[in-house]
């Protein structure tokens, strides 16, 4: 009998995943991950760690628990800092999963003895060819591939996934039939080691805040910013520009950042022309299943709740990628990945540099 | 199920379960209350105390029942914190019932010296009265160390302290049951003890002192225990405790024999297969029964799963610091590095083994070790 190691949470997806693998027969151990050290109202760790061991405790599996507090300050938090430091917007989740879960956890699962491990991530996986393919999860609201883009074929064949041809309904049925008490518990959403505190807060403990202006497409100051960092392109709420500097319809939007003159750029309306890229370039280029796709039906992502929307590569090399999409997209934010798809399979992605029109 | 964790928590003795239950079930008046119930309840209590005192040569009045361990050296830590003497000196590998206690209330009036300990695990008595000054007010340190087993040498510590007027505290929940625990030979001022250490119930607890007046009220209310610890108190417990106070004090020449071939017999056997196993602690003067073992090349956190899965329940460091791999700031303080820290295990034999048992866990060890 194989031995799983299922990468527990405390949340519902793992919890129903682990119950998943026991009905098929496999050897269940559950382990609880803590990966940021912090003793604050912010933190559930302590709770998320109750929940995963009243799950373990009904489905009668050992929790084991481990920590890479270190390993993810050292390589997933820090170049988030040196990300907004740069003024970009980066995606810690991605990181997370190609350096900690699927790399560190599952050495450490395999360390302790397991054949594979198991996630609660909305995908799935398939051998064909001799590769490991990465799919969507069949649930389209609840898709996860985009933060799984990084992995190769070796991680990815260390792995099941076995909510990936659920719904999250179906999912949380299960939970509550089996008797979990984090049946109804919220989805986590934004950035993990944040939690709901104020972002804006969080960051000034890292990095000094440079307050500037914000100026229209025109170079017209028309208000102030606490500092770029805590912006992102397409961003409406929170820009705090008063009447008096209407230059067009609508509300205000994050149409660039200047970082050398520390100028926040913004315009009105969700239409306005500066939202809109046709193109862009990436780099820290990465293909699942090692080779650059050959696909006439190309699509992409360029954020996790964006479409995947039809495109064309139009250079490339090992580490860079550009692209171009059939119609412009709305915000295209470096510091973001642009993630590719044929069909429901993913092929891998890079972190965006810049957007264009050609 | 094989359990070597007795450092940790003992199981209770089935006549001591036994007594606990029973009370439980029929002795529920309250011993304040004047009637035949409360005083039922009154005489049990006083029974206990009888018995505790009789286990560590006190007199029952220098007893009072705490809800643990952790309680009574925190009301001996703060009644210092109180007192004109707010001084204390102590060791970094005493429990976090002494250390975090310190180290929260240091920002009062309490302050604190850490004396050094030995690669054994030792304090130096010298040092500990280089560190007196006008000021002190105390000297806590353990009788002997949970993770290592090292007994200190407390009467001489307590000899030091004539002269200018010092008081020692011992923390000594390991020990009864494992080495005699006698308060007019050892000399202290403070013992703290803790049932669940000796087969007893879990929650009960007992501080000794040698006078009242320096020690302050812990919790304020109904004025139970001398006023000393007020709360209804926990008559099944503090019965259960006293039984097993008994039990381990009338059993103990017997049980460190056991104990002591157990270890004998889980050392030679590691060796055989494991000649670079590496038992920390002081030899000489530890503990019987306790074996703190480093397993150089293997992390102590993969072995503990490993024998977990197989039923064989051990302790990495200190039990109340599972979930995180750090190393074992005991061990740090008696100058193990770093990756030798991380290997280690805590074996504790009691009186639910046997031989076949420690058998069982060194051929578990053995696949595990040369897998």
């Amino acid at each position: 009998m194989k031995r799983i190691t299922v990468g527990m949470s405390g949340g519902v997806d793992s919890a129903v995943a682990a119950s998943i693998l026991i009905e098929q027969g496999y050897d269940v151990e559950g382990l609880f991950m803590k990966n940021w050290e912090e003793e604050s109202e912010y933190c559930s760790a302590e709770q998320d760690y109750k929940d995963a061991l009243q799950v373990c405790d009904i489905l009668d599996i050992p929790l084991r628990s481990v920590n890479f507090a270190k390993e993810y300050w050292d390589r997933v938090f820090q170049h988030f800092l040196d990300e907004y430091k740069k003024g970009r917007t980066p995606n810690p989740d991605i990181l997370c999963n190609t350096e900690i879960k699927f790399k560190e956890f599952l050495n450490y699962a395999k360390d302790l003895g397991a054949d594979k491990i198991a996630t609660g991530h909305y995908v799935r996986n398939r051998d064909l060819d001799g590769k490991v393919q990465l799919l969507k999860g069949l649930d389209p609201g609840k898709d996860q591939s985009y933060f799984l883009y990084g992995l190769n074929q070796h991680q990815i064949s260390s792995a099941l996934f076995p909510i990936g041809d659920l719904e999250k309904p179906n999912v949380r049925e299960r939970a509550e039939k089996l008797g979990f008490d984090n049946f109804e518990k919220k989805d986590s959403v934004g950035i993990c080691f944040i939690g709901e505190r104020d972002f804006k807060e969080f960051l000034q403990q890292y990095i000094p805040a440079q307050p500037g202006i914000i100026v229209n497409s025109k170079g017209r100051k028309v208000g102030e910013h606490d500092g770029l960092m805590y912006y992102t392109l397409g961003q409406r709420k929170g820009l705090g520009i008063g009447g008096g500097h209407s230059d067009g319809e609508g509300a205000w939007y994050v149409l660039d950042k200047d970082l050398e003159n520390n100028e926040l750029i913004v315009g009105q309306g969700h239409d306005h022309a500066g939202l809109y890229q046709k193109c862009l370039t990436a780099s820290d280029l990465h293909w699942i299943s090692g080779e650059a796709p050959n696909s006439e039906n190309l699509k992409a992502k360029i954020r996790y709740r964006a479409k995947d929307a039809r495109c064309r590569i139009t250079d490339m090399n090992d580490e860079t990628i550009s692209v171009e999409f059939e119609k412009p997209r709305f915000a295209t934010a470096p510091g973001q990945s642009v993630v590719f798809y044929e069909g429901d399979v993913c092929l891998g992605g890079a972190v965006i540099d810049k957007a264009f029109n050609s | 199920m094989n359990y070597f964790d007795h450092s940790a928590t003992t199981p209770i003795h089935p006549e001591v379960l036994d007594l606990v239950h029973s009370i439980q079930k029929n002795v529920y008046g309250n011993p304040s209350s004047i009637h035949r119930l409360g005083r039922k309840a009154r005489s049990l209590i006083e029974i206990s105390r009888k018995q505790i005192a009789k286990a560590i040569n006190s007199d029952p009045t220098q007893l009072i029942f705490t809800s643990g361990g952790t309680e009574a050296n925190n009301q001996v830590l703060k009644s210092f914190n109180q007192s004109e003497k707010n001084h204390v000196v102590t060791n970094p590998i005493e429990h976090p019932a002494i250390l975090k206690v310190l180290t929260t209330i240091s920002s009062q009036k309490i302050s604190f010296d850490l004396v050094p300990v030995n690669e054994k695990g030792r304090v130096s008595v010298s040092e500990i009265e280089s560190k007196i000054q006008e000021k002190t007010g105390l000297i806590s340190v353990m009788l002997a160390n949970n993770e290592v087993g090292t007994v200190q040498p407390i009467k001489e510590i307590v000899s030091l302290t004539h002269q200018n007027g010092v008081r020692v505290h011992t923390d000594a929940v390991q020990c009864l049951g494992k080495m005699p625990v006698d308060v007019k030979d050892l000399g202290v001022d403070f013992l703290s003890l803790s049932a669940h250490k000796f087969y007893g119930p879990k929650g009960i607890g007992v501080l000794y002192f040698k006078n009242k007046d320096a020690l302050s009220p812990f919790m304020l209310g109904g004025g139970q225990e001398s006023g000393l610890r007020a709360g209804t108190e926990n008559i099944a417990a503090i019965a259960g405790m006293g039984l097993a106070a008994e039990l381990a004090t009338d059993g103990l020449g017997n049980h460190i024999t056991e104990l002591k071939s157990f270890e004998a017999q889980f050392k030679s056997g590691l060796l055989s297969f494991f000649p670079n196993a590496i038992f920390n602690g002081d030899i000489k003067n530890k503990l019987p029964g306790l074996v703190n073992v480093s397993f150089p090349g293997h992390r102590s956190d993969i072995l503990l799963a490993k024998l977990d899965r197989s039923g064989f329940f051990v302790s990495s460091g200190s039990a109340c610091g599972a979930g995180a791999v750090k190393p074992s700031p005991v061990l740090s303080a008696m100058g193990l590095a770093d990756e030798i820290n991380i290997s280690t295990l805590r074996f504790s034999f009691g009186s639910s083994n046997n031989s076949e048992q420690v058998e069982s866990i060194l051929s578990e060890l053995q696949t595990i070790l040369t897998d």
